[in-house]
């Protein structure tokens, strides 16, 4: 059944206010949770102040400020630090977003950063994403061909190929998935919104033979039918790509197939 | 969350966690009676807006009225329809297993209930008045 509380041992409790950096003129705070599970202890809430001066202007430069001049041991992803490899997923001001794309200067008051919502946290603010990767691999994200191979290559026309604009852009960061309230109840079952838009992105691919397979697989009350048209997913969406429209999609293939 | 799937059955593509033929049937069918919900109820708040302030008598006259009283009945049973399929998404949203199967059967006797005595009461006043 559904727990719609926190367990005791995973609620955030006050933790410690770090100094304010010296001689600093333009201050800004952040509010992080910090949760070490070798600890045993609670998660805890950590508050830093950021030289504004001394950092970058994006919310990441102000982690990893704080991580090379404050504490070392706060952990996050992140890699390309230009929104392209999805790493520094995480909710800041509650909504889910790349650290690295997202201003300081776009919001007034602390900066409240958590990691993704409803996620196993491996430590502070790195989920657990092994099981939204298995969701990945479940939609099969290659092109799935019955006829043998051209010599050169399968070709698409540019009608075909524009049809996977805003769709093959999407980088496996998870704040769509982790954005909605279904992927939260059934996170297991229900593939999330991720999963989907790629699996529709293969469905319309032009150049793919198993549209039926593919549907076929996807026909379960959970893995497709569990998003209620919510649209966190697409409010999420850091790149402004439509997952809620691409799982609606696959809605209308499937009830053309039932209908033929 | 408890009862968690192994992560090697979501990873495959032909996993299954619920009645998968049935399900584009159920989505079809939610669909196509919220839309005839939008119709038939529009025309209830007609019906009880017209019976507003009147007498007893008139209102056996009204519903009574083979060409009021059917597509009420009719309504009633769509809207049911809709409720038990509506009802089945929370339901399989929030209890699993055993619970979700008794909870359930519970939905569907209760819309039962409620479609064969309204559908009752309704045909009584069309036919007997």
């Amino acid at each position: 059944m559904v727990e719609l509380m926190l367990p005791k041992a995973d609620r955030p409790a006050k933790g410690k206010t770090w100094p304010k950096p010296a001689n600093a003129q333009r201050l800004r705070e952040f509010h992080i949770y910090r949760y070490d599970p070798e600890s045993g202890a609670n998660p805890r809430i950590d508050t830093y102040f950021v030289d504004l001066d001394d950092c970058g202007p994006m919310i990441l430069d102000g982690l990893l400020w704080i991580k090379n001049k404050v504490d070392a041991t706060l952990t996050l992803r992140r890699s390309c630090r230009e929104g392209i490899c999805g790493s520094c997923s995480m909710n800041i001001n509650g909504l889910n977003t790349l650290a690295c794309t997202k201003g300081m200067g776009d919001s007034a008051g602390p900066i409240k950063i958590y990691p993704l919502p409803h996620m196993p946290v491996v430590k502070d603010l790195v989920p657990d994403l092994t099981t939204f990767y298995a969701q990945h691999r479940a939609i099969e994200p290659w092109l799935k061909t019955t006829t043998p191979a051209p010599e050169k290559e399968w070709t698409q026309t540019s009608p075909q190929r524009a049809q996977l604009d805003g769709l093959y852009e999407c980088i496996l960061c998870a704040c769509c998935s982790t954005s909605c309230p279904s992927y939260w109840w059934n996170g297991d079952k229900y593939l999330g919104p991720a999963a989907l838009l790629q699996a529709y992105r293969w469905l319309i691919d032009s150049r793919d033979e198993t549209t039926q397979e593919r549907l076929d697989n996807l026909e379960d009350p959970f893995k497709l039918y569990r998003c209620h048209t919510i649209m966190n997913c697409s409010k999420a969406c850091p790149k402004g790509l439509n997952p809620a429209k691409a799982i609606a999609q696959i809605k209308k293939m499937m009830v053309e197939r039932k209908a033929a | 969350m408890t009862d968690r799937i192994p992560d090697a059955v979501i990873a495959n593509p032909t996993s299954r966690y619920g009645d998968a033929k049935a399900s584009t049937r159920h989505f079809i069918t939610q669909r196509l009676t919220g839309a005839i919900n939008i119709v038939f109820v529009g025309f209830l708040a007609f019906i009880v807006l017209r019976l507003a302030g009147q007498d007893r008598p008139d209102m056996v006259a009204t519903i009574g009225n083979a060409w009021v009283g059917l597509p009420l009945a009719a309504l009633l049973l769509v809207v049911t329809i809709h409720m038990r399929n509506g009802m089945r998404d929370t339901l399989e949203d929030y209890f699993h297993g055993a619970a979700y199967q008794r909870y359930m059967m519970l939905n569907t006797a209760f819309c039962i209930l409620i479609a064969v005595a309204g559908v009752a009461a309704i045909l009584k006043l069309v036919f007997w008045g």
